[in-house]
This record gives structure tokens, C-alpha cells and sequence, in this order.
């Protein structure tokens, strides 16, 4: 056998050899077992650095705000702007006076149409004595008023 | 009222004088009072406000209000106090009313140079009012996401270091109930923060 020979023989033997390591490799089956208690264990570190984190983030976000200085610039005349429109507040304007009464007489009026509707629906139905009383009252009204007038007829 | 006390005692009034001599119809004093207490006031609306014409809105209704229930201000407590109370819950009425109206969104606030949080870690200088208009528009983002409720807790206890009892003074709310109020905010805060660093992982 020559040495080259040697070498293609052993070169063969390696291969046969790993793949049927391989294929042994293949045929065991892969161990899937979790220790006890591993992905509570898990979650437990997550959430810790995840509260790191937003926490961490959280108290860095109150400092910034802390220190970040007030911006205490007034514009200009803001003082006067103001005055102004206080001293508008304190002039009395006519309109809405007006409308402040008007509003104020709402509920006397209301309180006055009640009682005349009271009084109205108290009257008695039948009405020709009424009739008679009203006939009397306008007898009454067209002689006072044309006295003067009577008078004059008498004079001229 | 830090003005009140530096200054020399014959030319300054205290707040509660001029408060005296406008109920009784010197009107013309309280423009003391404005230009005492405005700066403080601005600073704290655009704390809630980002907006301009929003804060100054609301600070125009501030002085309004105080000018209108000056009468009932009975003096047993500092003006200061009172008038911060009226302020802050000026404020907090102004807020809800304003609630429906998101300005900017979290993906407005994430940047293309730099990560949030190494920005959380660089406060601009005074010479920057760039980067400090910047910075402030990052703590509305985020404090636009809470509530009401809690960005004002927050705003007092975190931002101005106020204790509970001062901030039940302020809000008039129970001390028990601001406590309660805190821890909500706190974790209010929390998500809206985590929110954040969750889009800027995402993208």
C-alpha cells in the first residue's frame, strides 16, 4: 500500500466515522427540561430592570422638570392691559343696566300674570249681571265725559 | 411677598393695606399689587400652560377674579395665601375647560439626535432660550398626558416642593385626599414616562 493510499483510507475512515457520530448525535433527543420555578424566576428579573428603567426615567424626568427655570417674563404693560379692563368693569353701561332690570322685573311680572290669571279664573261664569254693571259704567263714562259739553249748550 | 420685605418700610405698602385701600375704592392700588405679584403668577401659569395667549388669558382672569372678590377676603390668613389659592384653582378650572385640546403628541417630542433620555440629563443654560423652550415644551408633553388632578399635585409637590398640608391649603382639598391625589399622579406620571420610552424603542 502507498502512503498516499494511507492517507485516502484514513480520510474515508474520519468521514464514515464522524457521520456516524452525526447520525448517533441526531438519535438523541434534546433535553428540553426547565428547572423549577425558572420563568417566574425570569419574569422576576424583567420586571426588576424594567422598574429600573422607567423608574430611573420617572425621577429623571422630575429633576429636569425641577430645575428647569421659571419663565416669569410679563409682557409688556400687563399692568395697564389689566386696569384697563378693570376700570371697564367698573363702568356702569347703560345697555346692560337696562338688560339687569329687565331681568330683574322677569319674576315680579310673571308673579303679577299669575295672580291676575288667579283672579281671572275665580270670576263667576255667568255673565250678564256683568253685562248690565258694564252697560252701567259706560252710561256713567259718556256722561261724565260730555258734562263740559252739556254745559256749553246750556250757556250758548 | 418677597418685594414687601427687601424694600424700605416707608415707601411700600403691605399687600394687606392695599388691599384695605382698594375695597375702599382706591382702585388705582391694585395695579401695586399686579406689578407685585405678576411675575410669580406668569411663571406659574406657563408651568400649565404652553400656549402664550393661553397664559396670558388666564392670568388676565386671575387678576380679574381677585379684584372682584377682594371684598372677601377677611385678612386672617396672608393675601399671598389667599391670593395662591385663588390662582392655582383659577388654574385648575382653566385646565379643564381647555382639556379637549391636545397640542402636541408624543412623537413630537422624540428626537432625531438625541435619545429622551440622555436629553432629560442636559438642562439648557439661561444663554440658551432655545434649548430651554425645548426643554419646556418636553415637561408639557408629558405632563399634558395626566390628569388635571394629578399635573396640578405634581406641579406643586414635585415641581415646587410644596408639603401636603400646603398643598390641602392651596387646593382645599383634605390632606388625606391630597396624598391619595399624589400617589395617583405619581403613577400617572410613571406611564406617561414609560409611554414615551416605549415609542422611542419602537421606532
Amino acid at each position: 500500500m502507498k502512503p498516499n493510499d494511507v492517507n485516502k483510507y484514513r480520510h474515508m475512515k474520519a468521514n464514515e466515522t464522524e457521520q456516524q457520530f452525526l447520525k448517533l448525535a441526531k438519535t438523541v433527543p434534546t433535553d428540553e427540561r426547565v428547572p423549577g420555578g425558572f420563568a417566574a424566576r425570569m419574569m422576576a428579573r424583567v420586571r426588576e430592570q424594567h422598574s429600573l428603567e422607567t423608574g430611573s426615567a420617572d425621577e429623571r424626568f422630575l429633576r429636569f422638570a425641577r430645575n428647569l427655570p421659571a419663565n416669569e417674563r410679563v409682557p409688556y404693560a400687563f399692568e395697564k392691559r389689566i386696569m384697563a379692563r378693570l376700570r371697564e368693569l367698573l363702568t356702569p353701561d347703560p345697555l346692560t343696566h337696562w338688560s339687569r332690570m329687565l331681568w330683574r322685573a322677569v319674576a315680579p311680572c310673571l308673579g303679577v300674570m299669575l295672580l291676575a290669571v288667579l283672579f281671572s279664573a275665580g270670576e263667576p261664569t255667568d255673565t250678564s249681571p256683568i253685562q248690565t254693571a258694564g252697560e252701567l259704567e259706560s252710561t256713567d263714562f259718556e256722561t261724565v265725559m260730555l258734562a263740559s259739553f252739556d254745559d256749553l249748550e246750556l250757556t250758548w | 411677598m418677597q418685594a414687601t420685605e427687601t424694600a424700605p418700610e416707608t415707601d411700600v405698602r403691605t399687600d394687606e393695606e392695599l388691599v384695605g385701600l382698594v375695597v375702599g375704592g382706591e382702585v388705582d392700588c391694585f395695579e401695586e399689587l399686579i406689578i407685585r405679584y405678576q411675575p410669580r403668577v406668569f411663571g406659574m401659569a406657563r408651568k400649565y400652560f404652553r400656549n402664550e395667549s393661553d397664559v396670558e388669558d388666564v392670568v388676565q382672569t386671575i387678576f380679574t377674579k381677585t379684584f372682584q372678590k377682594l371684598g372677601s377676603y377677611r385678612g386672617t390668613a396672608p393675601f399671598e395665601h389667599w391670593f395662591m389659592r385663588l390662582s392655582v384653582n383659577t388654574c385648575y378650572d382653566a385646565l379643564r375647560r381647555r382639556r379637549n385640546r391636545p397640542e402636541h403628541t408624543i412623537s413630537d417630542m422624540l428626537f432625531e439626535d438625541e435619545n429622551w433620555q440622555n436629553r432629560l440629563g442636559n438642562i439648557p443654560s439661561d444663554d440658551n432660550p432655545e434649548g430651554l423652550e425645548q426643554a419646556r415644551e418636553l415637561v408639557h408633553t408629558v405632563l399634558d398626558q395626566v390628569s388635571d388632578r394629578a399635573r396640578i399635585v405634581l406641579t406643586l409637590q414635585e415641581l415646587e416642593g410644596r408639603s401636603i398640608r400646603e398643598i390641602a391649603g392651596i387646593t382645599g382639598w383634605s390632606e388625606s385626599l391630597v396624598k391619595v391625589q399624589a400617589f395617583r399622579a405619581r403613577k400617572e406620571m410613571r406611564t406617561a414616562v414609560e409611554r414615551f420610552l416605549m415609542k422611542e424603542k419602537r421606532l
